[in-house]
């Protein structure tokens, strides 16, 4: 984030950085210490080589926060920048305003309709698709709607609503609240009354308010698995990781913020952060990591076919 | 620094599910951010305080019910205003303060200001006008006078002091705003206070846990409460 | 000397003072007798410098009080000492209030040391403040805290207090008016102690057996200035004033 310390840091050590980048060799942003090796234009050295001792903030969702993936995997990018990494969780859609007002470098969320707009609106750039999971609808196991085993979302709302059995909503902007709210339009019901509750709170509180009142809710499934020991709901409803319907699948994406908009974002240090997140060695930590002893995130970044909607808003003709 | 033995101790007495000294760097953080915060604002209010309650000026009633409005500001919308203001695109944007400790004592100074400079000036105006007469009749210049005026409204002071630390160690919704609420990577942190780690935990249905960190703010609180009403009592008879 | 010279106040509704003028000379003991409200507390204000008159003229040792800066008046008023009708004792020490007097008039630095030392319980009780509590026989009790003391102690701490620095004149505002006559007779004992110290003191009462008991000379105040103002005996074994008489005798009452 910060211009000053990138001075000065790049005028104390600019040479020992660019031997130490050099060590690290073969990373994606070895930045200037190539400049040694002949590209040595005057800019390169004044700016200096390193980004070494900066700072990337990263604005994400509490589901990805909350089941501590960030924390598990953030301390092999800080060892190899030698750099640290400040996450902060937020609602998808705080995340996205934080981005466009330049407070932070780089963002990570799951809600791609939103995250259209971001980049539609010139704030994001270089989107790539970083993983996967899903959605489920939770119940109590009782289930008084009678949704166990559906094979559609919408027709499992549309149950719930006529049962008129008590849902929890998130009600805070989020990847999974936009996703909740999508489905409802799906299913042509425009959810309200005594039954229907808009908590404005995180995925975990979202499931304690319904295990407590034995409600129905919308859960990703790495935050339901995470907490499942500790409260009494159930998938009644699954996603397409267990062969659910395809409209519950929940793509994470992660997007540098423009430099051209907020010059004084950290775009080299983003850049490399997106660069090591989607790279093979780390989307097989993502894929390893697992909680209750089950995987939470499928890697979504690595492919051998050429996936270009991940980088433009979907329905992008080339003509905009 | 009487604190530190007790810092170190928590993590112990807890037998955590936190990781290694997780839990007295947020100590740390609640405590150096509150702490100077309420320094700071104790260093303005005092003033204020002794000024609004012996000097007639314009204005003097509108500032009274300023403040008297600012004790009951609700602290996300201070956390907003200070949101706006260390944002990258508000007034003090380019000394990229969101998302810092430094930013958040701006906010919990806003919050503890209020509460500091009414109390102590209910306590400056309770001083017998006597005294102060006496003070003067003695020698004293304006300076001695407040002075005096201060010393004798000790216990108020102290008293406002700790109704703005309390406020200001225990306020959730502003730091949350401007602090981001975050942790380096090895669980040491940045900007993680004990309410907003109590709401994380909170956030994650985690409510045993949060109760062992609200416990633990309760603690400082009492304890904070005990070393200043101690300190009332010793020191301050100087003079 | 102070000297007023055709002093008038007002104060909230109307005249409080009216064109009064005096002198009071080091070394004498003035008495101002008169019923209550009759301005008598403002007069003493007057006179220590610490309330300016509406009109007129304040001298003090041949400085006009109100028309030097404000530095000198300062040192003007640092030669004055009061004492009010209530006690008004800091909430510190005996010792801290007596002291309080000398240490305003010592350099910062000067304070800073004192503070420091008397953390460290190394600061000696300075010699003048263990002579002013002697003059009010309260030298046993330094350490005792002012609020409990008792009324009478109070007000003897309150004279020793603005006597330990020395001053020139000293304003005693109905100083005895709620004292028992034990307390009465030790600060009547010390006035007569300053009065010996050359110190010039103005003491307002309403007794009239207090003022010719150790008045050199009083003043009658009756409303619109004085009515009578001459040596104890002559005011009262021979008042000119007919209100005067009327008020010694007892037969003018408020």
């Amino acid at each position: 984030m910060s211009i000053q310390r990138r001075r000065f840091v790049a005028a104390v050590g600019a040479g020992a950085l660019a031997g130490a980048a050099g060590c690290l060799g073969g990373t994606p942003v070895s930045v200037g210490s190539s400049s040694s090796a002949g590209a040595g234009d005057a800019d390169a050295s004044d700016d200096g080589p390193g980004v070494a001792g900066e700072t990337l903030t990263l604005t994400t969702t509490t589901s990805t926060y909350d089941t501590g993936l960030l924390d598990a995997i953030h301390p092999d990018f800080e060892e190899m920048y030698g750099v640290s990494v400040d996450a902060v969780a937020q609602g998808t859609g705080a995340a996205l305003e934080t981005a466009r007002n330049g407070d932070c470098d780089v963002v990570m969320v799951h809600a791609r309709g939103l995250e259209d707009e971001f980049m539609r609106n010139g704030y994001g750039v270089n989107r790539r698709d970083l993983m996967f999971n899903d959605f489920v609808i939770v119940g109590p196991t009782d289930d008084p709607a009678g949704i166990e085993g559906m094979g559609s979302a919408t027709e499992a709302l549309t149950a719930i609503a006529d049962a008129e059995a008590a849902f929890v909503s998130r009600g805070d902007n989020s990847g999974t609240h936009t996703k909740e709210r999508n489905l409802w339009e799906a299913a042509g019901t425009d959810p309200g009354g005594d039954w229907y509750q808009e908590i404005g709170g995180g995925m975990g509180e979202a499931l304690n308010n319904a295990n407590q009142q034995g409600a129905y809710t919308l859960s990703d499934r790495g935050t339901f698995i995470s907490q499942r020991s500790e409260i009494g709901l159930t998938v009644l409803v699954q996603g397409p990781i267990e062969d659910g319907p395809e409209v519950l699948a929940n793509p994470y994406g992660v997007m540098a913020v423009n430099p051209g908009v907020h010059d004084d974002a950290n775009y080299d240090l983003a850049m490399a952060y997106i660069g090591w997140v989607t790279s093979p060695g780390v989307q097989e930590m993502i894929s390893e990591y697992e909680s209750d002893g089950e995987q939470l995130f499928f890697p979504e970044a690595v492919s051998e076919n050429p996936d270009f909607q991940q980088y433009v808003p979907d329905g992008w003709n080339g003509g905009e | 620094m009487a604190l530190d033995p007790a810092v170190d101790l928590l993590p112990a007495l807890l037998d955590s599910p936190f990781r290694e000294g997780y839990v007295s760097s947020i100590v740390y953080v609640s405590l150096y951010v509150s702490v100077i915060a309420v320094s700071l604002s104790t260093l303005v209010s005092v003033p204020v305080a002794i000024v609004m309650g012996f000097v007639d000026f314009r204005g003097k009633q509108f500032v009274k019910s300023v403040i008297n409005t600012g004790m009951g500001f609700p602290s996300v919308v201070v956390g907003l205003l200070v949101l706006f203001a260390v944002s990258n695109q508000g007034p003090l944007g380019s000394l990229e303060l969101i998302f810092t400790k430094e930013a958040m004592i701006m906010s919990q100074f806003v919050l503890a200001t209020p509460p500091i400079t009414a109390i102590s000036l209910a306590a400056v105006t309770g001083v017998e006008g006597n005294v102060r007469d006496a003070a003067r009749v003695l020698g004293g210049t304006r300076l001695d006078v407040a002075l005096v005026v201060i010393k004798e409204a000790r216990y108020g002071i102290a008293t406002a002091v700790l109704a703005g630390f309390g406020r200001a160690i225990s306020e959730v919704g502003s730091v949350l705003i401007v602090g981001g609420n975050i942790t380096s990577s090895d669980g040491i942190s940045k900007t993680r206070t004990l309410t907003t780690a109590v709401q994380l935990e909170a956030r994650q249905g985690r409510y045993e846990t949060a109760m062992v960190l609200g416990a633990v703010l309760v603690a400082i609180v009492l304890l904070v409460n005990a070393v200043v009403v101690r300190l009332g009592d010793t020191g301050g008879m100087g003079r | 000397m102070i000297r007023l010279s055709n002093v008038s106040h007002t104060y909230g509704d109307g005249p409080v003072l009216e064109d009064l003028s005096m002198s009071v000379d080091p070394g004498e003991v003035l008495a101002i007798i008169g019923p209550s409200g009759v301005g008598k507390t403002t007069l003493l204000r007057v006179l220590a410098l610490f309330v300016r008159p509406s009109s007129g003229t304040t001298e003090l040792d041949g400085r006009a009080v109100w028309s030097v800066g404000e530095s000198e008046r300062l040192a003007l008023r640092r030669r004055i000492g009061m004492v009010f009708q209530e006690a008004s004792l800091f909430d510190a020490s005996v010792v801290r209030n007596v002291e309080y007097g000398l240490r305003v008039r010592e350099s910062w630095r000067e304070r800073l040391r004192s503070q420091f030392r008397s953390v460290l319980g190394s600061n000696g009780t300075s010699e003048a403040v263990e002579e002013a509590l002697e003059v009010v026989d309260l030298d046993d009790s330094l350490e005792q805290d002012a609020d409990s003391l008792s009324g009478g102690e109070a007000q003897r701490v309150s004279f020793a207090r603005a006597l330990a620095y020395d001053p020139k004149y000293l304003m005693l505002d109905e100083p005895t008016s709620d004292l028992d006559p034990r307390n009465t007779g030790l600060i009547e004992d010390a006035i007569g102690t300053a009065r010996e110290r050359g110190i010039g003191v103005v003491v307002a009462t309403h007794d009239m057996h207090q003022a010719e008991r150790i008045a050199d000379r009083v003043g009658v105040l009756l409303g619109d200035g004085f009515s009578e103002i001459g040596p104890t005996e002559r005011v009262f074994e021979d008042p000119t004033d007919d209100r005067t008489r009327k008020f010694i005798s007892g037969e003018l009452v408020y």
